[in-house]
């Protein structure tokens, strides 16, 4: 393992009486490509901001490279580029003016600007779109751009908070190339992300949900903490028997697949025994079954819904 | 500290780009201020009243009341219409579409000659203090007129035997009652204004209003926008330190601010002949006054969390900024209270001083006071939106 970029301890976000974000901590190191899955307000951005040093933790720490993300913030923001969630450039400049700009406000040297932006319009395939205002660019072109400002001082380390949120499978492929191209230049990236295949993409996996850490560990390794065989039915039709079998005793949960349904049970080869010779629902047809790999999905929604049943400890 | 610079550089050249760019706030900005000079230097050009919408009612016609209507018609101030005695809602101003009724009730030319004087009934409309206060005193000045003349009469008319018996009074007495005869004057020589000529005395007023509204609007709107669109995070997270984030942002102001200065100047210079004296000492107190505003605008912005609010804030402060700073009206005019309370506002000093230089031609130990509030003012609000923002990230 490389040397560690980042380390949580116990951090923790408190706003009043809400916990947003409950002693996590994890290690990060340099070179990973480390994927932060979590719902929406399960805690992923205000951990990122906090690692940005745009709040302050109300418990813990947290260091990048050592420095303190809070006390020693202006050093430690040298180190990193930062893609918040929600589209934050200046819409009325051009894309090259908010490339000069953040060089100027990161202090690239006057004589690398122009040799950086160059090569970020290069990168981020913006050359024809060098004097188009920001604000008139597609929802994707905007997300390169916001990258190529997070690398213009060619930080280590990236922060991206859902940089592919609303975006079209093209320019999340294209987004996704960079990041392994970053990631093969040395770069280590934190990126956050509710798209689970998006998770099947980095070397490193976290799973958050309402602010507590459950797992972290490489994708392969949390399907493995997946106990049981994973079964999968045909039913028809489906939907009713979807609402019926969430209901079912003994079931935890269904998830609907490509027209099949995923059951998530601790003992599913009883189960499907019991169901091959006395199916419960007259009026619905069991068609078929089989037996499927888990994927990044049902282990995150084992963790989340904590099927406790369902899993080993996890590997960290 | 070369580094330093650039920052600030970038800072202040993208936040030029945002005025820029913003087409309707360069409009603004170009035709605004020599707009609002034109507007308000022919505003208060003249500030004598004259033909104040008048009427008159002669219920006494007689020789004697004819020769007092024939002096008070020729009253600048009125514009009389005249109605027959017999109207009886000479009270009804509104109904009559005046301002002033002036009535000769009956029997005023006996009772001038009883040596009993009837007053004369005047309806004045109040709702305009000052309308009211000149057309009272236009009639005062037309009753004196006429007073006069009917003296000059009874004098011309006197018997010899009168005459004779007056010329034996004493020297002294006689020359007394020769002088009582007469008006008494003052001559007066008016200083520091020869003139009275309004736009001198209002041009700070019209600098101070055209520049706290923009600068102070404009300036309030710039980290609030930012704030709004989440540009603010992602330029708390590059290098740059508050200071630097603060002074590349007044930059493109100031600059704005001072060309909006020379064409006002340029405007009251060539157009309303306003001679500018001692040039340094005003463009030293316009410099501080824009600092004071622009702080304050980074004030309100530092607090504001949508440039709506921003917007709000800053109007909530100009309006009584404007009614109680003195630009228009001398500030003595005010009740003791709310002189003090407009000591805080810095159009008030910027005013004050402006005026002590351009028209007392005063020397700078008469308008030290207010350049030190100014510049106390100016540092306060900076260090306030510094503290301010330092919150913000917190």
């Amino acid at each position: 393992m490389n040397e560690p970029v980042i380390v949580l301890d116990k951090l923790s976000k408190r706003f009043g009486d809400v916990q947003a974000v409950r002693e996590v901590s994890l290690t990060i190191a340099a070179g990973t490509i480390f994927g932060f899955l979590g719902a929406n307000g399960a805690g992923k951005t205000t951990t990122i901001r906090m690692l940005c040093g745009l709040t302050h933790p109300t418990g813990g720490t947290a260091t990048i490279a050592g420095h303190s993300v809070w006390q020693e913030r202006q050093l430690v923001r040298a180190k990193f580029g930062y893609v918040a969630q929600r589209f934050s450039l200046y819409p009325d400049l051009t894309v090259e003016e908010n490339f000069r700009f953040f060089g100027g406000a990161c202090r690239v040297p006057v004589t690398q600007l122009e040799q950086r932006i160059a090569n970020l319009l290069r990168l981020a395939d913006l050359e024809e779109k060098r004097d188009t205002p920001a604000g008139s660019l597609s929802g994707g072109m905007r997300q390169l751009l916001a990258l190529g400002c997070a690398l213009v001082h060619d930080p280590p380390l990236l922060f991206l908070d859902e940089p592919t949120s609303g975006l079209d499978p093209v320019h999340r492929q294209h987004i996704w190339n960079l990041l392994y191209d970053l990631s093969h230049g040395g770069k280590t990236i934190f990126v956050t992300t509710h798209y689970m295949d998006e998770a099947e993409r980095c070397t490193e996996v976290g799973f958050i949900e309402s602010g507590r850490l459950l797992a972290k560990a490489p994708p392969r390794n949390l399907k493995a903490t997946f106990r049981t065989k994973l079964l999968e039915i045909d039913v028809d039709p489906v939907m009713p028997a979807l609402v019926r079998l969430r209901n079912f005793p003994g079931i935890l949960g269904v998830s609907l697949r490509s027209g099949a349904l995923r059951i998530y049970v601790p003992d599913p080869e009883r189960l499907i025994s019991t169901w091959q010779t006395n199916w419960p629902f007259p009026d619905l047809k069991l068609l078929g079954k089989r037996w499927v790999e888990p994927d990044m999905e049902d282990v995150f929604t084992a963790y989340s819904q904590r099927y406790d049943a369902l899993l080993t400890s996890p590997a960290t | 500290m070369k580094s330093s610079f650039h920052a600030i550089a970038s800072v202040a050249y993208k936040e030029f780009l945002h005025i820029y760019r913003d087409r309707r706030v360069l409009l603004l900005l170009l035709i605004l201020p020599p707009l609002f000079t034109l507007l308000f230097g022919h505003a208060f050009e003249t500030s004598e009243i004259s033909d104040v919408p008048a009427l008159l009612i002669n219920r006494d016609n007689n020789a004697r009341t004819q020769r007092f209507i024939d002096i008070v018609l020729q009253n600048k101030t009125f514009r009389w219409r005249q109605a027959p005695p017999e109207i009886t809602n000479e009270s009804d101003l509104l109904a009559n579409q005046v301002q002033a009724t002036l009535v000769i009730p009956q029997g005023w030319s006996d009772s001038l000659s009883a040596g009993n004087p009837k007053p004369l009934p005047l309806y004045l409309d109040g709702s305009d203090i000052n309308t009211a206060s000149a057309a009272e005193g236009g009639v005062q000045k037309s009753l004196a007129d006429f007073q006069v003349k009917e003296r000059d009469l009874i004098v011309e008319n006197l018997p010899d035997e009168v005459i004779e018996l007056g010329k034996k009074l004493p020297v002294q007495i006689r020359k007394q009652f020769v002088s009582l005869m007469e008006a008494w004057t003052a001559e007066s020589k008016i200083l520091y204004n020869p003139k009275s000529r309004f736009i001198d005395y209002v041009i700070p007023g019209i600098i101070g209003l055209i520049l706290q509204l923009l600068t102070v609007t404009l300036m309030a709107c710039t980290i609030a926008r930012e704030r709004e669109s989440g540009t603010l995070y992602q330029l708390m997270v590059t290098s740059l330190k508050r200071g630097e984030i603060v002074i590349g942002k007044i930059l493109p102001y100031l600059g704005v601010s001072i060309v909006l200065i020379a064409v006002i100047t340029l405007v009251a210079g060539f157009h309303f002949h306003v001679q500018f004296y001692q040039p340094p000492a005003l463009i030293l107190i316009c410099l501080l006054f824009l600092l004071c505003s622009l702080g304050l605008g980074l004030l309100i912005s530092a607090f504001s969390k949508t440039q709506t609010q921003a917007i709000q804030f800053s109007v909530f402060f100009l309006l009584p900024v404007f009614v109680l700073s003195g630009a228009f009206a001398p500030l003595e005019q005010l009740p003791q209270v709310i002189q003090y309370l407009s000591e805080v506002f810095p159009l008030t000093h910027f005013c004050r001083a402006f005026r002590l230089v351009n028209m007392y031609h005063a020397s700078a130990v008469f308008y030290a006071v207010d350049l030190i509030v100014l510049f106390a003012g100016a540092l306060v609000t900076f260090i306030g939106a510094a503290f301010l923002l330092r919150r913000i990230e917190e």
